[in-house]
């Protein structure tokens, strides 16, 4: 999904490491964690619409509830953990996926079932179009022609063709999370979503009501069934939470706290100052960026300005970059259009500055469509060779001289050989922009002004203009020509990119295929997409390489770097948060305190 | 007197209906997708969802439609309903509400109770070193943003000394009477950038008094000097600042937002600018209506106070 760039922070998937040092485990006890700034959960029924589907939703919350059926995060690594899904790896055997279930509990003593798993498909059959916040027409439901609960145990569903299997179980199944038997009914009763799409509705309507009555989240009937380690024991509107274990939890991993609780927080500063003052009222926080020691090795922290704690850099499974609007309407869309002219521009985008500077050494280059940082068997060997655009305002100067452009070095480039500024270029047209970018994040605003500089050095002039996270998006985060919006626009910079999740393997096919609606530059290419249809149907690692190879080069994006999504703070005495989800996950099940 | 209250309140219909319908047109007139800030970039991939939004909500329907619709709504009590929070304006307003006019009020009368002494005192010692001294104080902290001080008294007294909590209390407004250790840094430091607009009035204000002519005679006709001060100056000099606070609460209440962001203070401001960065137009429009009818209230109350301490306003009125 499209993310900001945000403070977040998500905990093991193995809880083998601890942060701090050692010592004797002691059973029970409170910890408190940060949630990051202006990030409060607000929807409980993991069936997010678009509007509740987040990170502090789905991972800070559901998740610690309600299991999704496939986990993914293996300690720091975006991949399948089977110790902690629900069911078995899923068996393909040409069109034909078969998923056996574990027999894992519900805390109200059922067995959690296919017809569980159904359920949820039907809901998305019925509903998913409008009130599904993922879904993409084409794609899961839309690919599987039959899905039959063949017993309590297994179920199997028949792929409209043959997928990729990692594919399939990265970016379909991994939306699904199974619902219990106890949710399928309506304000007049029991209902039978699970064997009637037809009834789907009704008590999609029903449960999305339930999930409004914040005050009785704690004490529903129908919240308090639980198939994660944690039931909600409070809430509050502000987005104090605390958790209790589920002692009906069936996973491998028991909760050793005897709560977890959520701490809202208005700013990163207002939660630093609480971190400095001490007194142990939080236990995982997080430091801003802007007082972040600078540091050499991203993953490492040099010092730690709060002492009792340990600081983890916490990378997400993501790329960065902004949009250059092939279609613009401003009259730069021809421009836009030249790969020339998007390679000059990456020239001037000095990754390398961005992360000593602004990012204080907490950030990785971003090189090209699949994510590098964690390290991952995705990115290919050109990809791992690093950024193939280093900074160089030589080069940017002399492919727009190449290109029949007057450089004019902190003025106005302006086109003096239209044959040769490409099609639909004017004689005279300047290399003027707007640009819009989402302010509030420091290192973003740094980030931008760094970039405006670089480009007058070649003569393009940027309009940069400081606007709120959401307006930012709503201009540029989808492809103006497919959803319809105005296409009045030539760049945006939101400064969060694309985080991978719960579309873990990073195909392709939602951000950059032609005609995807969050393909927000508009970038068609008949070979990119004959790549991606490659990686989706091939089991290979080579498709992707090949796909990535081609298109990192031709910039459907401008790639910026993957900045430190959160500085964590650990209290010493705390183990199993280290090493933290790259894919946001949160499992203070694997957490405890030594003394 | 009836009339007085007949013709303020029509008024105050009035302005209210102007002040909503502004800020509805100027809410509207934000770029961007409304349907996409509410639902999130994701719903750039289901078009459907957006239209079934909009449709929905009547966003697709001219704004005249949808201002008269939300009016209707509010004439019934309903303040409409928060996509981005979940959960109704009503609701939001009832948590968030109470505890900004707790946090406001208490500072404010603490500012009050300081200020009026200190501005009478400077003005009986004018230009001598006490007045200097109050006169660079209230310039000090008229002039440092609330964020400055905060973070100052912050590190003083929560990270150096650990007196008071860095954050303000977390729970509801029960918690914001009774945790003065979470509770007193956020209310000196909004007491601090508010009395020295205060004290500067009283004492503009008790200097002007000083040099009427009442006073010479009442001083002329042998009435001591403390009596003078207390009976006739201190009176005449507080109507001034009645005005001053009835129409300067909106104000603080908006002030109080950068004091709630730095305190991790979960009240009223800080939601209204949360909320204007998301669009989150029936949460904004129902804080427009609390703070337009805490103005109208205020400038009410004003009058009201400035009849109990000038008995010719009553003569007029009545």
């Amino acid at each position: 999904v499209l993310t900001a760039a945000a403070c977040g922070s998500s905990g093991s998937g193995s809880g083998s490491n601890g942060a701090g040092s050692g010592g004797t485990k002691v059973q029970g006890g409170t910890a408190t964690y940060a949630l990051p700034p202006n990030t409060v959960p607000n929807y409980i029924f993991p069936f997010n619409s678009s509007t509740y589907f987040s990170t502090a939703n789905s991972q800070y919350f559901q998740y610690l509830m309600y299991r999704p059926l496939y986990w993914f995060g293996n300690g720091a690594s975006p991949t399948l953990n089977t110790s902690v899904s629900v069911a078995d790896e899923p068996v393909f055997d040409g069109n034909k996926v078969t998923i056996n279930m574990k027999g894992w509990k519900w805390s109200n003593g059922e067995t959690i079932t296919a017809q569980n798993v159904v359920f949820w498909i039907h809901m998305m059959q019925a509903v998913g179009a409008t009130d599904w916040g993922d879904f993409t027409p084409g794609y899961f439901p839309d690919n599987v022609s039959d899905v039959t609960a063949v017993s309590p145990t297994e179920l199997t569903m028949e792929m409209k063709k043959s997928y990729n299997h990692t594919w399939f179980t990265y970016n379909q199944l991994s939306m699904i999370t199974p619902m219990p038997k106890a949710w399928d009914r309506t304000a007049s009763g029991p209902s039978d979503c699970t064997n009637n799409v037809s009834d789907c509705s009704a008590v999609y309507t029903y449960l999305d009501s339930q999930s409004k009555e914040q005050t009785s989240w704690a004490s529903s009937p129908i919240w308090s069934v639980v198939d994660g380690p944690w039931k909600l024991q409070s809430y509050n509107a502000s987005g104090n939470s605390t958790f209790v274990p589920n002692d009906k939890y069936s996973g491998p991993v028991k909760p050793t706290l005897a709560e977890f609780k959520e701490l809202p927080f208005t700013t990163e500063s207002a939660e630093y100052n609480v971190l400095q003052a001490g007194g142990n009222q939080i236990d995982v926080g997080y430091l801003p960026t802007t007082d972040a020691p600078a540091t050499s090795n991203p993953s490492e922290a040099s010092t730690n300005p709060v002492t009792g704690y340990t600081l983890n850099p916490l990378y997400e499974w993501s790329i960065n970059y902004f949009p250059i609007n092939l279609n613009s309407t401003t009259g730069n869309g021809p421009v836009n259009r030249q790969l020339y002219f998007r390679q000059a521009l990456q020239y001037l985008v000095n990754q390398a500055a961005i992360i000593k500077g602004p990012l204080h050494g907490y950030g990785y280059p971003t090189v090209g469509p699949v994510g590098t940082i964690p390290a991952t068997d995705y990115l290919s060997s050109t990809g791992k060779q690093g950024d193939p655009f280093p900074f160089s305002v030589d080069k940017a100067k002399e492919l727009l001289t190449e290109h029949g452009w007057d450089v004019k070095p902190n003025g106005i480039s302006t086109c003096s050989d239209p044959a040769k500024c490409g099609e639909g270029v004017k004689q005279g047209q300047q290399l003027e922009f707007t640009m819009p970018y989402a302010t509030g994040t420091g290192w973003i605003e740094e980030m931008v002004a760094q970039l405006q500089s670089n480009a007058t050095l070649a003569g393009i002039k940027l309009n940069v203009e400081g606007k709120p996270f959401n307006q930012v998006t709503a201009i540029g985060a989808g492809n103006c020509v497919v959803v319809k919006s105005s296409c009045d626009w030539d760049m945006v910079l939101w400064g969060g990119g694309w985080s991978f999740s719960p579309d873990y393997y990073p195909s392709g096919e939602t951000l950059f295929e032609g005609g995807s609606t969050a393909n927000s530059s508009g970038f068609d290419d008949q070979q990119n997409n004959t790549l991606i249809n490659e990686t989706l149907t091939t089991n290979s690692l080579d498709p992707l390489y090949q796909w990535q190879d081609y298109l990192a080069p031709k910039l459907p994006e401008s790639w910026l770097p993957n900045g430190v999504y959160e500085l964590t703070e650990v209290v010493n005495n705390l183990q199993g948060v280290i090493p933290q989800s790259s894919t946001g996950q949160l499992n203070p099940e694997n957490w405890y305190f030594t003394k | 007197v009836t009339g007085f209250f007949i013709r303020r309140l029509l008024q105050a219909i009035v302005v209210l209906l102007l002040v909503t319908m502004i800020v509805f047109i100027l809410l509207r007139s934000i770029p961007g997708n409304v349907a996409i800030a509410i639902l999130g970039p994701s719903a750039y991939r289901n078009p459907e969802a957006v239209a079934q939004f909009n449709a929905q909500y009547g966003f697709d329907k001219p704004w005249y439609t949808q201002y008269l619709q939300w009016l209707g709504h509010l004439l019934q009590g309903n303040l409409g309903y928060s996509w981005n929070l979940n959960q109704s304006v009503a609701s939001l307003l009832s948590t968030h509400l109470p505890k900004t006019v707790a946090l406001v009020g208490i500072s404010t009368l603490i500012a009050l109770i300081i200020a009026i002494p200190i501005g009478l005192w400077q003005a009986v010692r004018r230009n001598k070193p006490v007045d200097y001294i109050f006169t660079g104080v209230s310039f000090l902290f008229y002039a440092a943003p609330s964020f400055f001080v905060g973070t100052v008294l912050i590190l003083l007294f929560a990270d150096t000394w650990h007196i008071f909590a860095a954050e303000a209390p977390q729970g509801g407004l029960w918690n914001c009477l009774t945790d003065w250790r979470a509770m007193t840094l956020p209310v000196v430091t909004l007491t601090l950038v508010t009395f020295a607009l205060f004290s500067r009035y009283m004492r503009s204000s008790v200097l002007d008094n000083i040099a009427e002519d009442y006073i010479r005679t009442a001083r002329a006709k042998g009435v001591p000097g403390r009596r003078v001060l207390f009976r006739h100056v201190l009176r005449n000099s507080l109507i001034p600042i009645a005005t001053l606070l009835g129409l300067s609460l909106p104000g603080i209440m908006a002030g109080a937002l950068i004091t709630e962001s730095v305190f991790n203070f979960q009240g009223m401001g800080y939601l209204f600018y949360q909320q204007a960065q998301k669009q989150d137009y029936p949460t904004l429009l129902g804080i427009v209506v609390v703070i337009a009818v805490a103005t109208v209230v205020g400038s009410l109350i004003a009058d009201i106070l400035y009849a109990i301490l000038d008995p010719r306003v009553r003569y007029v009125s009545a």
